[in-house]
């Protein structure tokens, strides 16, 4: 799961999540994206950039 | 001198302000309480009745406690000042979230006791629930300082610089200062090399200028009792309400120091 907030300022950023990850597949620049999205400060910036899913690969588990 | 304040930029999440006339211990007294003696709410307690999602309940409790909350602030305060002894409508609000996959979890999934008291973000994902996966869970929300704990933090990346000061002096119009500065504000005026009022505001200080100056034409300098400030908010204030608050908890610390100095 994304984190709630960035880890260095504090800034809530998974409410930006649904949409970076929807635009980001569509092929859209992830840079665009972000600056869409008011993501200015490259430590949010990692937050979503870097930000691996793996829920899918614990689903199966409890 | 009088104390001024020059807005830039105000929204309800984030503000650009000069504040000019004043020291660099004020400004960074309002910076530290905006970040970490304003009081917000947040969830600090959950009663787990239920949790076989992916995620453990220590992580579930962490993701919910980071998510601001929105309130009328004034209806609360922190626990350890209430005098109720136990818990009271002034000290702490419940939330109930229940959930059954498949699907995202997300905040506004939150039903809160008091119709005040909402998560700022509706769209913060919480869990992901595959089929039969199931959270129920009462959260407790009470207030507190962001210099307890981060999720009582309401200000965010709340910073400030001094005024640059760029000056040219004998400048002979060789245009390499143009092309050095990484923020591209330098242009090439009439007789000199200027940086418009507006642009000043957006030097970095980084003095790349002064280094590529042949002949020593630019002196970058600070106004040190001119800041600009830029403060953004989690949500759970207006930044309007953020500074003033900001202000108020320096007033109100000066105050009681006044009051225990004149005791003595
Ligand atoms: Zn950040
Ligand atoms: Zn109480």
């Amino acid at each position: 799961m994304i984190p709630v907030r960035c880890f260095s300022c504090g800034k809530v950023i998974a409410s930006s999540w649904d949409e970076y990850k929807r635009r980001t597949k569509d092929g859209e620049e992830p840079a665009q994206v972000m600056d869409d999205l008011g993501i200015t400060r490259y430590c949010c910036r990692r937050m979503l950039l870097s930000h691996v899913e793996l829920i899918d690969t614990l689903a199966p588990y409890q | 001198m009088t104390m001024e304040v020059d807005i830039l930029e105000l929204s309800d999440r984030s503000a650009k302000f000069v504040l000019s006339n004043t020291t660099t211990a004020f400004a960074n007294g309002i910076r530290r309480a905006a970040l970490a003696d304003v009081p917000t709410l947040a969830i600090t307690e959950i009663n787990i009745y239920n949790n076989t999602s992916v995620l453990y309940d220590e992580q579930l409790g962490l993701r919910l406690a980071l998510i601001p909350l929105t309130s009328n602030m004034e209806d609360f305060i922190p626990k350890e000042e209430c005098n109720c002894g136990d818990f009271c409508p002034a000290c702490q609000v419940s939330l109930t979230l229940s959930a059954e996959g498949p699907g995202m979890v997300y905040s506004q999934d939150l039903v809160s006791s008091d119709d005040k008291v909402q998560p700022a973000d509706p769209n913060i994902p919480i869990a992901d629930l595959r089929e039969g996966q199931k959270i129920v869970l009462e959260a407790i929300a009470q207030m507190g300082y962001g210099n307890k704990h981060s999720r009582w933090q309401a200000g965010v990346a709340c910073g400030y610089k001094n005024m640059p000061i760029v000056e040219f002096s004998g400048c002979d119009q060789c245009g390499k200062c143009v092309t050095e500065c990484p923020v591209n504000i330098i242009k090439i005026g009439t007789n000199s090399a200027e940086i418009s009022t507006e642009d000043m505001l957006k030097c970095t200080l980084c003095r790349l200028c002064v280094g590529i100056c042949e002949i020593d034409a630019i002196d970058v300098k600070v106004d040190e009792h001119s800041f600009i400030f830029t403060v953004e908010s989690d949500g759970s204030y207006s930044t309007k309400e953020l500074i003033l608050n900001a202000g108020s908890v320096i007033k109100d610390k000066a105050t009681s120091l006044s009051e225990i100095l004149s005791t003595l």
